[in-house]
């Protein structure tokens, strides 16, 4: 039996209808199970925990980008098998991994294809999609073989899942990041305009293992959640979660 | 009068060269950023920027105009529009643009030189057969020995004929 981990955002009366259309599939594929409904203050690893315990077949994260990403940087340690069906905007990584949107990414869910999946992981934790130090005076050493420096300012993203997207010169830019790297995007900080800081197009570096210093504290973002460091290391955790994926996946 | 007019689409490019697989990232130093060590990569290396200790790639390695090189170079492949201190040593092809600058020894296989590429070293060039093979020298000794006796024949022929 699955267990269906909801959003809280889920709980807005748009999302009721798709909501009954796709646990009637899930009925329909048999694949139907316990839903358990996600507040801010509910920790993902012990939910995850306590249902495994229960020997559960999966779990199933029903939400979005973030949802995904809240609930596997802590729930990455357990061994189980997880699902994801994407509901409404802001499904990047559904994409990724060849889910289709709304009800039918149950029949994807009721295939079980399987793949174990590649993770970030930085100062204990671990994260999916994208990590964000926003910018500072800071320089990053890379597999411990090489230094990279800028300037002044310089704002790193590295990504996992997610894609890396700018816009410059009028266009906008799209870098896919491919499986078994992690892959960092360095953007110096070259101006400033009216209301925001003006970077350079970015510096790309595919790498396994790099180290983010700075003199003074910087501001972390992973899959949505903010710290403050002096000193990250970032790893990539290979094949570290089992997952159902569709067939039209992106690695 | 105050209808909300929607904004036409941004176009959306795949970074950094259209030529090349959308997954297949490369490596991008940007123009103000500076790279020290031994900067290896499995894929192909855009340098826009400066990079000193050492480089290596099996792939293609662009260096760009403005771009400065302080390191030895590896390559699979590279076309070359800065400037690089140290030596090249690409497998297959490199290119040199018009406003390439190079100061250092390089070995290649195919080599291709633009007007107004500089070159401060001794340039090696996989294949080439006329050199340090003594077979080959006896023959053009021996060639020129028989042209030389037969001309002196010859002079000697005219001599005896105007005598």
């Amino acid at each position: 039996m699955y267990v269906y981990l909801y959003d809280n955002f889920l709980k807005q009366k748009k999302y009721a209808s798709i909501l009954k259309t796709i646990e009637t599939r899930l009925t329909d594929f048999g694949i139907a199970g316990k839903i358990i409904r996600l507040q801010s203050l509910s920790d993902a690893k012990e939910l995850a925990e306590d249902e495994i315990k229960k020997s559960v077949s999966g779990i199933v994260i029903v939400g979005n980008d973030k949802t995904f990403g809240q609930v596997l940087s802590r729930a990455a340690t357990c061994e189980t098998l997880f699902g994801f069906l994407p509901i409404g905007p802001d499904n990047k990584i559904a994409e990724i991994l060849g889910i289709p949107i709304g009800e039918d990414a149950c029949a994807t869910l009721s295939r079980r294809r399987k793949l174990r999946l590649d993770l970030g992981w930085f100062n204990g934790r671990y994260f999916v999609s994208q990590l964000h130090v926003f910018p500072g005076e800071i320089a990053v050493e890379y597999d411990e073989r090489f230094k990279v420096t800028a300037k002044g300012k310089m704002e790193l993203v590295v990504c996992n899942l997610q894609p890396f997207e700018w816009e410059g010169n009028g266009k906008k830019y799209v870098v896919r990041p491919q499986d078994g790297k992690l892959e960092a995007f360095l953007r110096p900080v070259v101006g400033h305009s009216w209301f925001k800081e003006v970077y350079e197009d970015p510096s790309i570096f595919p790498f396994q293992e790099m180290t983010v210093s700075a003199k003074k504290p910087f501001a972390v973002e992973a899959d949505g959640r903010q710290s403050k460091e002096t000193k990250i290391k970032i790893k990539l955790s290979k094949k570290r979660v089992e997952m159902i994926v569709g067939k039209e996946r992106r690695f | 009068m105050f209808q909300k007019t929607s904004r036409p689409a941004m176009p959306q490019e795949e970074y950094p060269t259209p030529g090349v697989s959308p997954d297949e990232v490369e490596t991008v130093v940007g123009p103000s950023v500076r790279v020290e060590g031994d900067f290896a990569s499995e894929g192909n290396i855009i340098v826009k920027g400066i990079v000193s200790g050492s480089v290596k790639t099996s792939k293609l390695l662009t260096v760009e105009k403005g771009a400065s090189i302080f390191a030895n170079v590896r390559a699979g492949n590279a076309a070359i529009s800065g400037s690089i201190r140290g030596n090249v040593k690409v497998s297959d092809r490199l290119d040199l643009a018009e406003t390439a600058q190079v100061a250092g020894d390089i070995d290649c296989r195919v080599l291709s030189v633009a007007p107004g590429a500089l070159i401060q070293g001794r340039v090696t060039m996989k294949g080439i057969d006329i050199i340090g093979d003594k077979r080959d020298d006896k023959k053009v000794g021996g060639f020129m020995s028989k042209i030389k006796s037969r001309s002196e024949d010859e002079i000697e022929d005219s001599v005896g004929s105007a005598l």
